[in-house]
């Protein structure tokens, strides 16, 4: 695209008034500076099911049913007992009790957001919609979005995230236990894309490996004869081009290395000032670590391109992303210099407007040259895989191109894959015990508990399998200890504190443990949903008697 | 209020919670009561303060309700705007317009049966030291660093050795898009609100020379619009930022400034920002802050587990990430520091430049100072007959008017404490 065509963007970009905006980005105007429209519209098309309608649950609903989600479909048996009355916000005290749970919790929740969807199905459970109903249950579990279980038992857990994992096409299950003031949440999913990742990177100006143009430019600039006001006005990006070029005519084309000629090289910009107070000399002087420090592919994005390649069964959803990552291997190791396509976004920097915005627009300029490469190398991986030419609209490619120094692929694991792997086990009671305790405390209650409920099978209600559910220190205990491979042990302290926890308060959901689930929770299904910033990669445990939460 | 609180407590209300209550967990302090002992005092006793009723008082409010805290005060200022329905789950679009202390109060005390939530529509340095005496706990969820500074010297200025009722545990709680932090300050014991102000990120302030001469961003042709073009288009009508005719009148003075420098991003959006300084908040980040705040006062209200010693900050950004830590109190904090701050000054340095200083330096921030020595005035802001009589003084040097080592006591009237300077010059 020539700079002609780009400053007709301009034009129109600056012609068209917005007017005030409307009601529904008023009401979301704090979330839409986050994950924009693009994460909105991503929310408002998702479809959640949530397997119960504990205080853990109706909280982690409330944070996605406020911000817009879709829609939701809470699966749940329970009749509201007094308990549940006491603990959980989105019942009507003793108005609800006797009631079905998940159909009064649907009906509250609603009352918080005019444009969100909710169901209630209180006739089965997911067991029964796994095992009665065969390939159908199953299909229509994996037609949601993302799917929730809290305090799940353990039977129809294991069998759920089984299912979900046999597919590689099923959708992320988010499992969270919890008890009491510990809990820990895990995200099963077979791979995750972010392009759009939010993480705090600042991408090359490029200055050790200028472009013609930027050279050029730099080159051209006769300091001596400026007037002192252009002077103090030359943006810093210009200086340091300038006077890396000089330096390295007479120091056989090296870069400042070591401290002694770091400084010297400082000084040479210093003492280019006309003046004492030209704040653009003193910026290239902050800003000259950037002449030595090398453009290149960053190591994050080097061991994106290996993993990429060595993905097995990619799902549908993120095969564009894995032909996007293709793409950019090509170009950075095919197109010199041999770093990412260059960013067209520019930091402020000390100059006039007139320099901002000359050098903003040779900047573009490239970097729209270089996307132009970028798609012509992208359209050649697209024909040699065989897909259709149009798998990936422009706006992904701008994405993609504009974050390709912070792209992100999380290969996801089974859950309970911590469980089964000895060497993983042996190594994180050492370096992550108080995680593993959690997690181990966790793991106890809840086969204890799947125990105690097949002998009490003759109960109806969950509340009734609740009640009595009292395991004793030494049950858990054994329970817990039995997870780990032999002779591995955690210290006592760590073991002992989460085992404790886990006995005084078996069945507890907590109203602030259930709140403070409900914010984690949201915040990973936005990750998940929007495909913006990261979700966590492991188990995330919490303990809130010392208030610290760890990935295991 | 006992008899009250227990006539609706049905059988198995606290089923859930008496877990904790009736017996002691691994790290329980020896102290702990368990059984009726603490619940009668978290059901019947306890009365607990809330500062806040926007994003993280909602969450706050219910979550205190639910755990069986049976008096809750709350006190806000603002009123509901649309753009509080995405997080303020309290409020539904009929209550725009209205005060959020009281519809916070009413949708509790609908909702949970039993619990008071008294309301109080106005600002918190209306009450005074009788007033904030009456509670056992103060919770924070503000978004104005000003009045976390006014509540923390007051709570920290009512500590009377022979009166240990007399220290408020006070928690406090802010969020930012997917990041917050929650700590707990003992007045007095701790690090305090104000020993931690250099923690604060602080505020993009763009100059002004750049905003009338050489605009680079659209950001320095809103500026522009807002603090130069709006003053001298409307000499005498104060800017609303919540009026968005207003906002929109800055955007389009805005966008031909941003066309006539050929500079490009500037929306409606961005202006709305720039004006009025909004930070990015969602319904799921104040969940988290405020659950870890309640749960702090519900351990320190029961004993029922040990508390957070002190800081608490989570990033939710990359992961779940967050830090655990025991911020460590300052010794010249003006608040509950008592040891004078050492400031090292050039004998060249006038009184405004040491004006100016204070207010810029980031663990001070004191705008609008007032400067005395033990025997004179050096500046005061007001009265104004005091204020042209020390003006004088702002051209002298400081030099002229502390000897080395003099103090300079620096106050401010939106700052219930004093700052103690002693001066030293560089040679
Ligand atoms: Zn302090």
């Amino acid at each position: 695209m020539s700079a002609g065509t780009e400053s007709q963007s301009l034009e129109s970009a600056t012609t068209s008034i917005e007017s005030q905006p409307d009601q529904k980005t008023r009401r979301y105007d704090r979330q839409l500076r986050l994950w924009a429209k693009s994460g909105q519209a991503a929310l408002e098309s998702a479809h959640l099911l949530v397997l119960s309608s504990s205080s853990t649950s109706t909280s982690i609903l409330k944070n996605l049913v406020l911000p817009g989600v879709g829609q939701f479909t809470l699966l749940d048996r329970t009749i509201t007992s007094p308990s549940d009355a006491g603990n959980n916000f989105f019942l009507e005290g003793l108005d609800s009790v006797g009631k079905p749970r998940a159909e009064e919790a649907v009906r509250l929740l609603l009352e918080l957001n005019d444009g969100v969807k909710g169901h209630s199905i209180v006739e089965k459970d997911i067991q029964q919609v796994l095992s009665s109903e065969g390939e159908s249950g199953v299909e229509w579990v994996k037609g949601f979005s993302l799917i929730i279980a809290h305090n799940l038992e353990k039977n129809a857990l294991d069998q759920l995230s089984d299912l979900l994992w046999a597919d590689f096409k099923s959708p992320p299950l988010v499992i969270i236990r919890s008890a009491g003031f510990l809990a820990e949440v895990f995200i099963q999913f077979h791979e995750h894309a972010i392009i759009d990742s939010h993480i705090d990177s600042t991408p090359s100006l490029r200055i050790d490996k200028p472009f013609p143009a930027l050279l050029e430019r730099s080159l051209a600039i006769d300091f001596e004869n400026l007037d002192v006001t252009d002077h103090g006005h030359v943006p810093y990006v210009f200086i340091l081009v300038r006077v890396l070029e000089e330096w390295k005519k007479s120091h056989d084309g090296n870069p400042p290395s070591t401290a002694a000629e770091k400084k010297e090289f400082k000084s040479l910009i210093l003492n280019m000032r006309k003046k004492s107070d030209e704040e653009n000399f003193e910026e290239a002087e902050s800003q000259a670590y950037k002449c030595w420090t090398s453009t290149v592919v960053p190591s994050d994005i080097k061991s994106l391109f290996a993993s990429s390649a060595s993905s097995s069964n990619t799902p549908p959803h993120t095969k564009p992303f894995h032909i996007l990552v293709k793409a950019l291997e090509v170009y950075t190791s095919t197109v010199p210099p041999n770093t990412l396509p260059l960013s067209s976004t520019l930091p402020d920097m000390k100059a006039s407007t007139k320099e901002y915005v000359e050098i903003q627009r040779l900047y573009k300029d490239r970097s729209v040259e270089e996307k132009n490469t970028f798609k012509g190398i992208l359209a050649n991986v697209i024909k040699e895989q065989g897909e259709d030419p149009n798998l990936i609209d422009d706006e992904t490619i701008d994405s993609f191109v504009k974050n390709s120094h912070v792209l992100r692929l999380l290969s996801g694991k089974k859950w309970g894959w911590v469980d089964e792997d000895k060497a993983a086990l042996t190594e994180r009671a050492q370096t992550s015990s108080k995680q593993l305790g959690i997690h181990l405390a966790l793991s106890a209650l809840s086969s204890l508990h799947a125990k105690h409920a097949q002998a009490q099978a003759t109960k109806q209600s969950q509340e009734g399998q609740n009640a009595d559910f009292t395991p004793s220190l030494e049950e858990l205990t054994a329970e817990a200890k039995a997870i780990l491979p032999d002779g591995v042990e955690l210290p006592e302290e760590d073991f002992d504190n989460a085992i404790g926890e886990a006995a005084r308060s078996p069945t507890a959901d907590l109203p602030n443990t259930a709140a403070l689930l409900g914010g984690v929770v949201a915040q990973e299904v936005i990750k998940m949903i929007t495909k913006q910033y990261v979700p966590i990669d492991g188990y995330c445990t919490i303990d809130l008697v010392e208030t610290w939460t760890g990935v295991l | 209020m006992a008899a009250a609180a227990s006539s609706s407590d049905w059988p198995g209300r606290y089923h859930h919670i008496d877990q904790i209550l009736d017996k002691p967990g691994p790290r329980t302090d020896p102290g702990f009561l368990a059984g009726d002992g603490v619940k009668d005092f978290l059901r019947g006793q306890a009365k607990i303060l809330v500062i806040g009723a926007g994003g993280l008082g909602c969450e706050i409010l219910a979550n205190l309700a639910l755990t069986g805290f049976k008096d809750i005060h709350v006190i806000d200022m603002d009123t509901i705007d649309i753009s509080n329905l995405n997080r303020q789950f309290l409020f539904r679009q009929k209550d725009v317009g209205k005060p959020k202390a009281t519809v916070a109060a009413e949708f509790i005390m609908k909702r949970v049966p039993g619990v008071t939530v008294t309301p109080y529509f106005g600002k918190i340095q209306d009450k005074d030291e009788e007033y904030y005496m009456q509670f056992n706990l103060v919770i924070c969820g503000l978004d104005s660093v000003e009045a976390r500074r006014w509540i923390n010297a007051t709570l920290v200025n009512m500590v009377d050795p022979e009166v240990p009722e007399s220290l408020k545990p006070l928690i406090d709680g802010g969020t930012e898009g997917f990041k917050g932090q929650a700590r707990v300050i003992l007045p007095g014991i701790t690090s305090c609100y104000e020993c931690s102000l250099d923690m604060l990120n602080k505020q993009t302030q763009f100059p002004i020379c750049t905003i009338a001469n050489t605009p680079r961003l659209p950001e320095h042709c809103i500026e522009w619009a807002s603090v130069l073009e709006w003053p001298r288009v409307f000499a005498d009508k104060k800017l609303d930022n919540d009026d968005p005719d207003d906002i929109d009148w800055l955007y389009k003075t805005a966008l031909n400034r941003a066309r006539e420098f050929k500079i490009e991003g500037v929306t409606w959006s961005l202006t709305q920002g720039v004006v009025k300084n909004i930070i990015p908040a969602i319904a799921s980040t104040n969940a988290i802050i405020a659950a870890a705040c309640c749960n702090e006062a519900f351990k320190i209200a029961t004993s029922s587990a040990a508390f957070l010693n002190n800081y608490f900050m989570l990033i939710g950004t990359d992961g779940v990430y967050s830090y655990t830590f025991e911020h460590e109190k300052r010794q010249e904090c003006p608040v509950c520091g008592g040891e004078a701050l050492d400031l090292a000054i050039s004998p060249e340095l006038t009184l405004e430049q040491l004006i100016e200083t204070l207010t810029e330096r980031q663990d001070i921030q004191i705008k609008k100072p007032s400067l005395s020595t033990p025997t004179k005035q050096l500046y005061l802001q007001a009265p104004p007959q005091l204020e042209q009589a020390t003006r004088p003084n702002l051209e002298k040097k400081v030099s002229e008017l502390v000897p080395p080592s003099g103090e300079v006591t620096v106050t401010a009237s939106t700052l219930p404490f004093s700052l103690s300077l002693r001066i030293a010059y560089t040679s």
